[in-house]
């Protein structure tokens, strides 16, 4: 059977003038050029900072303060507690805020979209490439601290019980994932509606989040709430405990519910984008 | 056939301001010179085309189609926008494989075709620099190539000329009338008349959001020597210029600034003045000379008092 005729190895396919790129190879060439700009950013030697402070934590830890914490407290203790309350409590949402909200507010203060809108690109496609870039710049630069954090606590005392954390750590890299996905929408949502994004944005985080300290129903409004009930691992310490949540919610449910929300902040994002218009003056 | 740009009472505002208003014209394939003072509706009538801004009241339909929501369109178009905005941190040859991967082109062609762009704006030499080194004429001819590197019928040119020395505002000159003799629509906006009259001989006239006029470059131009024409020159001997130049029947007055060194004439006749100014140029040690009616700005206040 002879082969059908089509482009030579290395060649692309004859272009289709017609219409806009296909939506996942506009996409990836945003996602190309988007991670770029991103990796190599200001931001991102920032955030890399941030989310890797508990590697160096972990380090003294393992250094100087092992020795000195009482033996009840071990380091899959430690390592919880980071999980919970430094990453997907607070340092999480905080990347989330400043690369989401900026994805289309940095090419429109630098006035570079115009170059973007004026291809051959559905508008979906700009956002979601985008957004690929973000997710992947930031998790690029939260799973290796968090993984050599895991590694290094789990096994400052030795690496006895460590077969049974290491699921705990997938576990927690999924909602890590999960965090910066769904963080991630919410924000690229308020940065294509709103000319100054971050103030609301904290004030989501640090007053409307809180509200997951409120018995009821109010936990379920919050993101924080559905995350921190992915986080497992709870420490058996009484004192480790309370810097924890209290309402647990159901797992399955917010396994759903966050990927719905994310779906649909990222729905909303488009659907604004795709309509609005961007004057850039100079 | 309709002409691949069309503007049918097409109007924008921004809030309360007019930027654009009822405007229907119809731009052929050619060059075509968009002229007016700044803030005229010269980047507006651009950004409506480029599909950047909807008009807010009537249409503008490019190749065919309406400019707003059509990106399939600029695998056909292309846009030198004013503003030098960029992505700093690649090379000229990096930005412009990464808005040609954005068109659809293979990489292999990406390649050729930027590193051919570069080229015919003379940057081939300094495609591996990044844009943030460059200096201002090479931003807007960086900025120009990427317009024109997928070979769009149609090209949108604001301002491309703005910042350049004169050997590559010439080479710019060049490559944008060679384009309108290969049958592209090419529309060209600035707000310097011998600019414009250097690419074509067609112009829209725009001013306040309107289209004043439209037609042939030279009725502005005797519209414009039919208006008195001011030209100020610094010289080594003001005086000696004053001498030289009086005697010319178009010169309607002369007068000397304050600090001895300016020379201001007013002329009926601004080619003539100019034709015969070198020899009493150089005798007197002109080192300045600019003219306040080159920006157009008085010339559309003539027109619009007519």
């Amino acid at each position: 059977m002879s082969a059908l005729p089509g482009p030579a190895a290395g060649e692309a396919p004859p272009r289709d003038t017609t219409r806009p790129l296909a939506f996942l190879p506009a996409a990836r060439g945003v996602f190309g050029l988007a991670l770029e700009g991103m990796v190599w950013s200001r931001r991102s030697l920032l955030m890399a900072v941030l989310l890797g402070l508990p590697v160096v934590f972990a380090l003294l830890y393992r250094g100087f303060l092992v020795a000195k914490v009482p033996a009840r407290v071990t380091g899959l203790d430690l390592y919880a507690i980071i999980v919970a309350v430094y990453y997907v409590r607070n340092v999480l949402p905080l990347a989330a805020l400043f690369y989401a909200t900026s994805l289309i507010a940095d090419e429109v203060e630098g006035r570079t979209l115009t170059y973007l809108l004026t291809r051959p690109l559905p508008r979906p496609a700009i956002l979601a490439g985008k957004f690929a870039a973000y997710l992947g710049t930031t998790l690029a630069l939260t799973l290796p601290a968090l993984v050599a954090t895991f590694l290094l606590l789990a096994t400052a005392r030795g690496f006895a019980g460590i077969g049974t954390a290491v699921p705990e750590l997938f576990r927690d890299m999924g909602v890590v994932a999960l965090a910066l996905a769904s963080y991630g929408a919410l924000f690229t949502l308020l940065g294509v509606v709103l000319r100054r994004p971050v103030i609301p944005g904290l004030l989501f985080l640090f007053v409307w989040e809180l509200v997951v300290h409120i018995p009821g129903y109010l936990p379920r409004l919050t993101l924080t709430g559905w995350l921190g009930s992915l986080v497992h691992h709870q420490p058996a310490e009484e004192g480790l405990a309370g810097l924890f949540q209290r309402q647990v919610l159901p797992v399955g449910e917010g396994l759903v519910v966050l990927l719905a929300a994310s779906a649909l902040f990222l729905a909303l994002s488009v659907w604004v984008f795709s309509r609005r218009e961007y004057v850039m003056e100079q | 056939m309709t002409a691949p740009l069309e503007y049918a009472r097409a109007s924008r505002w921004y809030g309360p301001v007019i930027a654009l208003n009822d405007v229907s014209v119809a731009v052929p394939p050619g060059v075509t010179g968009l002229l007016g003072p700044n803030g005229a509706g010269k980047s507006t009538f651009l950004k409506l085309a480029a599909g950047l801004l909807a008009p807010s009241q009537g249409e503008v339909r490019l190749l065919g189609r309406p400019a707003w929501g059509s990106p399939e369109a600029f695998h056909r178009v292309g846009l030198c926008p004013e503003v030098d905005a960029f992505w700093e941190h690649l090379t000229g040859l990096e930005f412009l494989t990464a808005l040609l991967r954005l068109t659809g082109f293979g990489e292999k062609e990406c390649r050729e075709r930027a590193e051919n762009a570069l080229h015919q704006v003379a940057l081939h030499d300094a495609k591996d620099r990044k844009v943030g080194g460059y200096s201002k004429g090479m931003r807007q001819r960086v900025k120009l190539a990427q317009s024109i590197a997928h070979d769009p019928d149609v090209l949108l040119l604001d301002e491309p000329v703005s910042g350049m020395d004169p050997v590559n505002r010439r080479r710019v000159i060049d490559l944008v009338k060679k384009m309108g003799r290969e049958g592209k629509t090419v529309v060209v906006s600035s707000h310097i008349l011998h600019e414009v009259e250097a690419m074509t001989r067609r112009v829209l006239l725009i001013h306040n959001g309107r289209i004043l006029a439209e037609g042939d470059v030279r009725e502005i131009r005797d519209l414009m020597d039919e208006h008195p024409h001011t030209v100020s020159l610094r010289a080594r001997d003001p005086r000696h210029l004053a001498r030289a130049v009086v005697a010319s029947p178009h010169v309607l007055s002369l007068s000397f600034g304050a600090d001895g060194e300016w020379l201001t004439v007013q002329t009926a006749r601004p080619d003539e003045f100019y034709s015969a100014l070198p020899e009493a140029a150089v005798e007197a040690g002109v080192t300045e000379m600019y003219s306040p009616d080159e920006d157009l700005e008085s010339v559309f206040r003539y027109l619009v008092a007519r």
